[in-house]
């Protein structure tokens, strides 16, 4: 039974040999098939809630991803904003703009600052072999700036940029203008430090569009899907090629790091793997020296590899961030079976003499642990099938998938490969070399290993148990965090581009805070209510009037449960009956006053017309006593007007109408839950983490602010007006100018059409989750202690909160995932074993190994990410095998000697010789990943050599020493028993 | 010889009438569209349509006086929703020069002058530009006769100034009999179609053929805004007085 598919492999190997080649060929022809995705927003299945909410905001709102481009200057004592600087940045912002396609398909750019300028064509792609190679191989065209249609990959319209932003600002007259900031480039040093204090002194522009300090100014980019990043990148990069150094152009946002990334993805797994391979292929020529051997096991690690790839190309699926790396896991685990069967092969041939006898008794006694080792591996992998995570749950199942199939290849492609391919001179060197071989450090190390924990068990094990307190305090300062942009080494441009340009403005992390109020329905009741109020604060102030008494008696005749048009128009008719009866009254004065010819008028002729038009002779005379007898003309007209102006200031139409514009309005136009807003954005502003916010309220302030300026008023006077305005129709007026800005529909990126939701679009300085997740606290908190005024539904949207609530599944995933595979790993073990003891001990150094990895990533305050979080499954997988093969060779020797005092000496043989090499081959075969510019790689390659190390020590060390104590239970007494009789 | 006497009468008055120069039709077209009557006032019902179909409303009255020349006055009073009720806004077009404008919010009691800019911004919020509403200079663009059909002249004009304006060229339709602009489709300098202005509905009032329903279209952005004319009415003897600062405070009797 064991033997069946080695003794058939032994038999037919070329046949092995040609199905394995055809099957490999087939996976491999799945390759051209290929696409890449590298968005970690698929972290999240694309039904997930949070993420259809995140679309539904950006619709909602027509917000785009960013590409950031920040230009710095240092040297020059006004910053970037010179003469040069903004010239090179205006023609910039033209060229992006101007952005289109040649018939070639190349991309085009004005070649000036002028949009009718000639258009220059230019061609992104490399000018390196190599990358126009990796370009070619994984289908990425860089000059893919347009969509099918041909639009451009950047929103033109929707570009923020000092060019293309608008400004409100004070003109010649008491004007006010309405224009881009940068309308065109300065000519002199004061127009250009003139833009710089338009653009500081607008709340909206200040720390997103400049720096406080003037340094820097950043253009946002507006994609129209994300997956443009790289390539706008791109060619931002081309055409500020030739800027001079002290503008520095630094191009960071989420998308175009998250896209980056992918291209480097490819660059890595077009090199770290061979490479890896290539370390291992070395090792293992150390320890056989035969290169005939040791290309099994690489042939093993590439077919599973190779048809791992190509079933999940196959299957339709994209290589994402996780998929990427399955050739750097599984490439040690297939590797691992093999160089247990060759190293068994190559120890134990010596004694046979016969290559097909000593693989049936390698085969014959590593059947079981290899099936277990591997069916460990399998549940280890396969159990992230359930983490919410559908990359992961993918990466897992395929890795599952692989291992599989390297352990199908183990038990046939190598016996195959040992029958064919290794020539008999080969073995017998082996033969000869057998004597040798005993006397390597490795092996004389092993054993004096093995006298050791064997005499100093119980030192090994109080050392353990202290490892293990420690570990568990470790554990206990994990901090979960991730940041897509961390995920490249601290010197890589984005790096670099991301530190600086946080440094200078309010925060390149982008995140939403969606308002949504319930849409309120006018009511007659809210209506009379006013209406009274309004009434009687009217009388209290201006003294009771027969006609205002008159009104509140007609209002507390109407019902406050009929339709609200009724109401209003019933409220408007006594209105327009009062104001009518009182048409001698002073708002007819002054209709009639501004109809009057201002030409050459005078006191006697005003007075002449208005006893024309009937007014009382009260009336007139109270106007012309407050009238200067000199005054002629237009002044006089201006001067009349005032004063019936003011004296007619009520009428009981308007009164009306302002109670309609204050209970219609919708919940953006009332002034107290803009006021709320203002006060919460100020408390947003003191998170640390919290660089800026804009909202709808900065851009009201500051229109308000222009719009009411005097340049004859006081510098405080004009500040006390940038200043909510206290009624919903002043808010709804000044609004309505925002409505019509040269930027059109600007405004409705911060609230929605119909005024019932709002946007506040937070800048972070950091994209860890854990900043974030502190800002959505603090603001959870905000909100319970300081509810608004009126019932508004509070939710996060944005990449930056997208990457925390899939860290957060990720996390809680994880735990179930490693949980639940620890369980059905347990559960194997002791069928295995039959025997539950054994089961509990094989669980022993993977357990020993994953609280140590963890221990140490919490006191090395490495942040607990996707990498790290994965790295569970791979280290349950490989600690259980060193184990399993431990623990049955235990069990095995310790039968056949009698003894474990006998056995363990023999386990420090052959038995950790075999495990001591597949420890080191895999520790040592990833050290290539150490070089790799991204640090997902890093921390695998650096982890993997640490669970190999771990693992390697705990299974030899710990469970040696435990088994020294346990032996007089488990292996000694087992023995009569598994004879099949007392002794 | 009889017939061919009856096909050339036939023929004179088409030759005679054929081939107005496209500066002449669109001459006409600015008479036939902006200076109907010495005066005239409409109520304007305005509907702006958002990309996802949600719509917003705005009523106004709008004021119209030829003054000297081609110069003309323009006052647009506010009557819904409730909350910019009473704004209004005052505008001199002067040929040839800025326009002057101005601008009354009145619950912030303000009136602001606004400095003369682009005229081709948003009126409004809507997808109409001011220049929309005023009329562009004839002069500011070359226009050519594209094509003759039965019922249309199609004009291709293209700007003197191209940084002055968004757009690369324009084709308008103009209607042979009325001189109306029926339909103007704008271009951008990749060639692609923005932009698009129709006249929906055409009444003849007090003489005067009027566009009663017009429709302004934002193709890129997926906006649009259609206005619908009522109480369209001409020479009702407008005073100029009512075109002064002094009407922002004080609505006309007109508007009112």
């Amino acid at each position: 039974m064991k033997l069946l598919l080695t003794n058939f492999s032994i038999r037919f190997p070329r046949l092995i040999l040609l199905l394995a080649l055809v099957i490999t060929a087939l996976f491999a022809s799945q390759f051209p098939k290929v696409s890449f995705d590298n968005d970690p927003e698929n972290m999240l299945a694309a039904d997930e809630p949070v993420r259809l909410f995140h679309h539904e905001v950006k619709e909602r709102f027509a917000l785009h991803d960013f590409v950031i481009a920040g230009v710095v200057n240092e040297q020059h004592p006004d910053g970037v904003f010179n003469v040069a600087t903004l010239g090179r940045l205006h023609k910039l912002s033209q060229q992006l703009y101007s952005l289109q396609r040649s018939d070639a398909g190349l991309p085009q750019v004005v070649s000036g600052d002028q949009l009718s300028d000639p258009l220059l064509t230019l061609d992104l792609t490399p000018g390196s072999a190599w990358r126009r190679g990796l370009n070619v191989a994984f289908s990425q065209d860089p000059n893919r700036l347009f969509d099918e249609n041909g639009q451009s990959a950047i929103n033109a319209q929707e570009i923020i940029s000092p060019s293309l932003v608008d400004s409100l600002q004070q003109a010649e007259l008491g004007a006010l203008r309405l224009e881009y900031l940068m309308e065109t480039a300065p000519e002199t040093a004061e127009d250009a430090r003139k833009i710089r204090d338009l653009a500081l002194n607008n709340p909206l522009y200040n720390g997103t569009l400049v720096a406080e300090d003037g340094k820097a100014i950043a253009l946002y980019l507006p994609l129209r899907d994300k997956t443009y990043s790289y390539n706008v990148a791109t060619l931002v990069a081309a055409l500020t090629a030739d800027w001079p150094a002290e503008d520095q152009v630094h191009i960071t946002g989420l998308p175009v790091a998250e896209d980056t990334f992918g291209v480097e993805m490819l660059v890595q797994m077009a090199t770290s793997a061979p490479l890896a391979m290539l370390a291992i292929f070395i090792l293992l020529m150390l320890f056989f020296r035969r290169f005939s051997i040791v290309v099994a096991p690489l042939l093993v690690a590439m077919g599973s590899v190779i048809c791992t790839m190509g079933l999940l190309i196959g299957l339709g699926f994209d290589v994402h961030i996780m998929s990427s790396m399955i050739a750097i896991f599984l490439m040690p685990i297939a590797v691992a079976d093999a160089v247990h069967i060759l190293s068994e092969f190559h120890d134990s041939y010596p004694k046979y003499q016969d290559r097909v006898e000593t693989l049936r008794h390698v085969i014959g006694h590593l059947f079981l642990p290899m099936l277990y080792t591997s069916l460990t591996t399998i549940a280890g992998f396969g159990s992230l099938a359930f983490t919410p995570i559908p990359p992961v749950a993918i990466f897992g199942l395929h890795i599952a998938f692989g291992v599989a199939l390297a352990w199908l290849l183990s038990m046939t492609l190598i016996p195959a490969y040992i029958m064919l391919f290794i020539p008999q001179r080969s073995l017998d060197k082996i033969a000869e070399a057998t004597g040798q071989q005993h006397g390597t450090a490795l092996t004389r190390g092993l054993e004096k290993l093995g006298l050791f924990s064997f005499k100093r068990w119980k030192l090994i094990l109080a050392t353990s148990l202290a490892l293990l307190v420690i570990a568990a305090v470790g554990i206990s300062k994990i901090a979960v965090n991730d940041n897509p942009v961390k995920w490249f080494a601290e010197s890589h441009q984005i790096r670099v581009a991301d530190k600086i340009l946080n440094k200078h403005f309010g925060g390149t992390y982008t995140a939403y805070l969606t308002l949504a109020a319930e849409p309120a329905e006018l009511s007659s009741r809210a209506l009379l209510d006013a209406a009274v109020e309004q009434l009687r604060l009217q009388m209290r102030t201006a003294g009771t009037t027969e006609a205002g008494m008159r009104f509140l008696q007609q209002i507390n005749r109407l019902s406050g449960s009929a339709p609200a048009e009724t109401t209003l128009s019933e409220l408007r008719r006594f209105a327009a009956e009062l104001d009518n009866d009182n048409a001698q009254s002073w708002p007819q004065l002054a209709e009639e006053l501004a109809y009057l010819d201002p030409t050459a008028l005078t006191l006697a002729e005003l007075q002449h017309k208005l006893q024309q038009a009937g007014f009382s002779t009260a009336m007139i005379e109270q106007l012309l006593q407050q009238l200067p007898a000199d005054l002629q003309g237009n002044p006089l007209l201006d001067k009349a007007l005032s004063i019936a102006d003011r004296l007619a200031a009520f009428n009981f139409g308007q009164l009306i109408d302002s109670i309609e514009a204050e209970a219609a309005a919708p919940a953006f136009k009332n002034p107290a839950l803009l006021n709320w807003l203002r006060d919460f954005q100020l408390s947003l502003a003191k998170n640390p983490v919290v660089g800026k916010s804009s909202s709808l309220v900065d851009a009201l302030q500051k229109a308000s602010y222009e719009l009411q300026f005097q340049a004859v008023a006081a510098a405080e006077e004009n500040q006390l007006n940038f200043s909510i305005p206290t009624t919903a129709a002043g808010i709804g007026q000044v609004f309505t100018q925002l409505e019509g800005m040269k930027k059109k529909d600007s405004l409705f990126h911060l609230v929605t059409r119909d005024y019932q939701q709002a946007n506040v679009w937070v800048q972070l300085t950091s994209g860890d989750n854990q900043d974030m997740e502190t800002v959505v606290a603090a603001v959870a908190d905000y909100i319970a202690a300081n509810p608004p005024p009126l019932p508004v539904t509070v939710e996060w949207a944005g990449l930056t909160y997208l990457n925390v609530v899939w860290q957060e599944k990720m996390v809680s995933g994880m735990l179930a995932s490693l949980i639940s595979s620890f369980v059905v790993v347990l559960v194997m073990m002791i069928v295995l074993f039959r025997s539950i003891w054994f089961g509990v001990l094989a669980m022993i150094p993977l357990t020993f190994t994953i609280s140590l990895i963890y221990g140490m990533i919490g006191w090395a305050g490495k942040d607990y990410d996707m990498p790290v979080a994965v790295l569970s499954a791979l280290t349950l997988g490989l600690s259980v095998d060193f184990a399993i093969h431990f623990l049955q060779r235990a069990r095995e020797l310790s039968q056949k000697h009698g003894s474990w005092l006998a056995a363990s000496t023999e386990m420090f043989k052959e038995p950790a010789l075999a495990i001591s090499r597949n420890a080191i081959v895999i520790s040592v075969g990833f050290t290539p990943l150490l070089l790799a510019p991204l640090v997902p790689y890093n921390t695998v390659g650096f982890f993997l050599a640490t669970i190999m190390a771990v693992s390697w020590l705990a299974t030899l060390f710990i469970l040696s020493a435990l088994l020294t104590p346990l032996a007089k239970r488990l292996l000694e007494t087992n023995l009569p028993k598994t004879e099949g009789g007392p002794k | 010889m009889n017939k061919l006497l009856l096909l050339m009468l036939l023929l004179l008055p088409v030759t005679v009438q054929a081939a107005p120069s496209a500066d002449e039709i669109v001459a006409k077209a600015n008479r036939a569209a902006y200076y109907a009557g010495k005066d005239g006032r409409a109520d304007v019902s305005m509907t702006i349509t958002a990309p996802n179909g949600q719509t917003r409303d705005r009523q106004f009255t709008m004021l119209r006086l030829t003054d000297q020349g081609e110069d003309q006055k323009f006052y647009v009073y506010f009557q819904a929703p409730a909350d910019v009720r009473k704004m209004a806004f005052l505008v001199w077009k002067n040929v040839g020069k800025e326009d002057d404008r101005w601008l009354w919010l009145p619950a912030l009691n303000l009136k602001k002058r606004i400095a003369p800019g682009d005229k081709r911004t948003s009126f409004v919020g809507s997808d109409f530009f001011y220049e929309d509403v005023s009329g562009r200079g004839v002069a500011e663009d070359n226009h050519h006769l594209v094509e003759e059909t039965d019922s249309a002249y199609l004009l291709r004009s293209e700007p003197k100034d191209a940084g002055s304006v968004e757009f690369a060229w324009y084709q308008v339709w103009i209607d042979k009999q009325t001189f109306l602009p029926l339909k103007a489709i704008y271009y951008d300098r990749q060639g692609q179609a923005y932009r698009q202005i129709e006249a929906l509905k055409v009444a003849v009032i007090d003489g005067h053929p009027t566009v009663v329903e017009a429709r302004a279209s934002d193709l890129r952005a997926g906006t649009s805004t259609l206005n619908s004319f009522s109480n369209v009415k001409y020479d009702t003897g407008l005073s100029a007085q009512i075109f002064t600062e002094r009407f922002l405070r004080r609505p006309p009797r007109e508007v009112q």
